[in-house]
């Protein structure tokens, strides 16, 4: 920032010999190339996920269609969950934790660096693994291979091995990011950051990074357990003899109900960043809105075996999770309540960013409303399994991870490549989105409720009553393809050619915005003392009390002596 | 869904109970949401303004968020408790079940479901059960999880292997409800389907007493092959 000689400067003369620019990123232990290369691998694995539910609801168009066989109907299913948590959620929900978190706190590094460059091998490793059809014919268990379908008396092929295997090095992966992540928040927050002045997107990284410790090894536990009973004559997950297919239920549960919490945490979080910057005002009650993301990860994953309700577990473990599902009406509700006070008075620059920021609460609200049918024991009796229960999954989580990771992109974009998305795009891929989504998944709703037409089925029957629904979702979800591909390829293109952004283009109040974009490699050369947690608009006032202090003082000058 | 059955009555009006709760909080949020951004934009000129967030604020919300979320939960509970009882079999329905449920047993396995009759007689694909009878259902599984799903009579259930699982309900009107399963369990998982023909209580005693005989006839033609080595 400033022209006065730097000791970094004195490097600048070996940058010459610097390796290529991809030997230079695939040894890279730097946050922000680690996050940029888990926010592009989670952008392409989006493209293929996509590409996947459009080819499930091509065979769902019509009653008992023929596109599909029933194995690669399976085959398609099982790809397409694992992608879309696995390669598309968590990853880019990490990435920008990864890239953002650090730069926000002040942090001129991250604290185990080496560590998060192996987690991110390993992700890479899963996604490998995952994909390498010609060694591994695809999982047909589902999106979670509820034991004993996965074992190998069901399922003998290595489908499930290279499933087990894939999420297994991923989950690994992420559970090494996120300690890094919790190491360096915790340990190399600049001068005054306390945590009540830490950005709220940087505290759900940290809460979203704690709840990865603790669900990662849970699922990761399981998955040997899995490995065991497949490869070596193990009993965990089989009927008798001491083993018990709820087991997986349980722990396989408790995982990806964490997972959805984090990436619900991640959305809310960005969204908290983008309102209270673009309507020029600090987030409403920051304590309330932070404690409320730690409860939501908390109570969140205890509500584990709300999907279980149909399982046969004792009543009063459904009542439990029933309760714990509720009581997440409360935090939810006071995150959005802040966020949707944090607009009043304010005001809003409308820009790509806020549109899918507010999208994406909405997005959330419809989802999250409808889980809580879901949670209601009874009513769980007829709805759970039925597509209703897809498209509430889809709005909760296309709002929280499509949605909420495309606000943060448009967001930081600027930062990580020093050039702003294109807006007009970004609007039409913003509008597109929503008529996508709505168009795909309302439908799901209804023919959940009335018809309860069932999930994961690769065909339905006419006498059924459900294939205008059926019709009007694959028509949605087609228009919802093409809104995500024209964010993907803008993205691309603005990356050489957006309009140059600057190191503020937001006039953002977190330090991410006080340093170069892109960063240099240490990303601050100076830090400003950090006394409130809104540092940037610290600085702005009091640039310009001085200069107006100049001005008035210039003005008397001025002035004839009397 | 058209409920058949007391349990099933409670299902939809606890699911309709959820609905309008779904669709009050969705409502209020969006309302909300398309309020503030309406209202508040930067167009208008002014100056952002803030607003200071007493706890009292904070605390009247989650007050109001916690009597909704307590209100749904006794509501949950009391409807559930409703739905899972026993219910008592009437005057139309079959005698000997009067005192006791009649005890049936489902039982899925790729891809077929199979019902279990007390008098030792099995059918495949389709159930039968007498009108007005209180029918305690014992889903069980062989290989896989199978979700035992006919909406209109009962709630989902889950036969996981291992593991009994007793669900209660009592057919209100004759005819043949169509069900299927709700658990992916392997290929040919979407042609599981089922159904439940409700007859009359003598209907049903008929029914049993000839798929009795018929499969012992058919046993002792095996056994005969078996013995004697000729098709008789």
């Amino acid at each position: 920032m400033s022209t006065s000689p730097r000791p970094e400067l004195v490097a600048e003369g070996y940058q010459s010999s610097r390796r290529p620019r991809w030997a230079e990123l695939a040894t890279s232990a730097d946050h922000k190339e680690i996050g940029q290369i888990l926010i592009c691998g989670a952008l392409g694995f989006l493209f293929i996920a996509a590409v996947e539910l459009v080819l499930m609801r091509l065979q769902l168009l019509v009653p008992e269609n023929t596109f599909l066989s029933p194995v690669a109907f399976n085959r398609m299913l099982s790809l397409y969950g694992a992608t879309s948590v696995f390669l598309f959620a968590i990853p880019l929900a990490l990435g920008f934790f990864y890239y953002v978190a650090p730069l926000q706190v002040g942090a001129r590094g991250t604290a185990l660096p080496r560590l998060g460059q192996t987690g991110l091998a390993l992700y890479v490793a899963g996604a490998v693994v995952l994909y390498s059809g010609f060694l591994f014919t695809p999982s047909e268990a589902g999106v979670n291979p509820l034991a004993p379908l996965s074992e190998l008396a069901f399922l003998s092929n290595n489908g499930v091995d290279a499933w087990a295997t894939a999420t297994g090095l991923a989950t690994l992966g992420f559970v090494l990011l996120a300690i890094n992540l919790v190491a360096t928040l915790r340990m190399m927050r600049a001068p005054g950051m306390a945590w009540r002045r830490v950005p709220v997107f940087a505290w759900a990284a940290t809460v979203s990074s704690w709840l990865l410790i603790v669900i990662g090894p849970v699922l990761l536990a399981a998955l040997t357990m899995l490995m065991i009973d497949r490869n070596y004559d193990g009993i965990f997950f089989a009927d008798g003899s001491g083993g018990a297919p709820l087991l997986w239920q349980h722990l396989s549960w408790i995982f990806f109900t964490g997972a959805y919490m984090l990436i619900l945490i991640f959305a809310l979080g960005t969204i908290a960043e983008i309102v209270s910057t673009f309507s020029r005002k600090p987030l409403f009650n920051r304590p309330v809105t932070m404690a409320s993301l730690a409860a939501i990860a908390v109570i969140g994953t205890l509500a584990w075996m709300q999907n279980m309700l149909t399982a046969p577990i004792g009543i009063g473990w459904k009542y439990y999770a029933m309760l714990m599902s509720l009581a997440l009406v409360v935090p939810f509700g006071l995150v959005l309540f802040n966020l949707i006070s944090t607009l009043v008075g304010g005001t809003l620059r409308m820009r790509a960013p806020v549109l899918f920021a507010l999208g994406a609460i909405s997005a959330i609200s419809i989802g999250l409303a409808s889980e809580l049918v879901q949670s209601l024991v009874g009513a769980a009796w007829h709805v759970k399994n039925t597509t209703d229960a897809t498209a509430a999954t889809h709005f909760a989580l296309i709002g929280g991870a499509v949605l909420g990771g495309f606000a943060a992109l448009y967001y930081w974009f600027p930062k990580m490549t020093g050039r702003t998305m294109g807006e007009l795009m970004g609007r039409i891929s913003f509008w597109t989105i929503i008529t996508g989504l709505l168009l795909g998944f309302v439908p799901l709703f209804l023919a959940g409720d009335e018809q309860g037409q069932v999930v994961d089925a690769y065909k339905y029957f006419d006498s059924a009553d459900v294939t205008a629904y059926n019709v009007i979702s694959t028509i949605g979800v087609l228009i919802l393809f093409v809104g995500l591909l024209l964010t993907i390829v803008n993205a691309i293109l603005s990356r050489t050619n957006g309009s140059p952004a600057g190191h503020d283009p937001w006039s953002g109040d977190t330090l991410e915005w006080f340093t170069l974009s892109p960063p240099d490699p240490h990303n601050f050369d100076v830090l400003p003392d950090v006394r409130s947690a809104q540092p940037l608009r610290d600085i702005r006032v009091a640039i310009g009390h001085r200069t107006r202090r100049t001005e008035q003082g210039a003005a008397r000058e001025s002035q004839p002596v009397a | 869904m058209a409920p058949h059955s007391p349990g099933s009555d409670q299902i939809d009006t606890l699911l309709l109970i959820g609905i309008v709760a779904a669709v009050i909080l969705v409502i209020a949020v969006n309302a909300a949401l398309f309020y503030a951004v309406r209202r508040f934009r930067s167009e208008r000129g002014a100056a952002p303004r803030q607003l200071h967030s007493g706890r009292r604020l904070q605390f009247r919300v989650g007050a109001v968020l916690t009597a909704f979320a307590a209100l749904l939960f006794i509501l949950g509970v009391v409807f559930t408790d409703n739905a899972r009882e026993a219910p008592a079999t009437g005057e139309a329905g079959l005698a000997s079940a009067q005192s006791e449920p009649l005890q049936i047993k489902a039982t899925g396995q790729q891809w077929l479901w199979r019902y279990d009759y007390p008098n030792g007689a099995f059918s495949y694909y389709k159930l039968v059960v007498p009108v007005d009878t209180a029918v305690e259902l014992d889903v069980l599984s062989t290989d896989v999880v199978h979700t035992w799903n006919v909406n209109d009579l009962a709630p989902k259930a889950d036969g996981v292997p291992g593991k009994s699982h007793k669900i209660f309900f009592s057919a209100d009107e004759e005819g043949v409800y169509e069900g299927d399963s709700a658990t992916l369990s392997g290929q040919a998982y979407a042609s599981m389907q089922t159904a439940v023909e409700v007859v009359s209580p003598e209907k049903y005693e008929s029914f049993i007493e000839t798929q009795k005989s018929e499969i012992e006839a058919a046993q002792e033609r095996v056994v005969d092959v078996i013995e004697n080595g000729e098709v008789p």
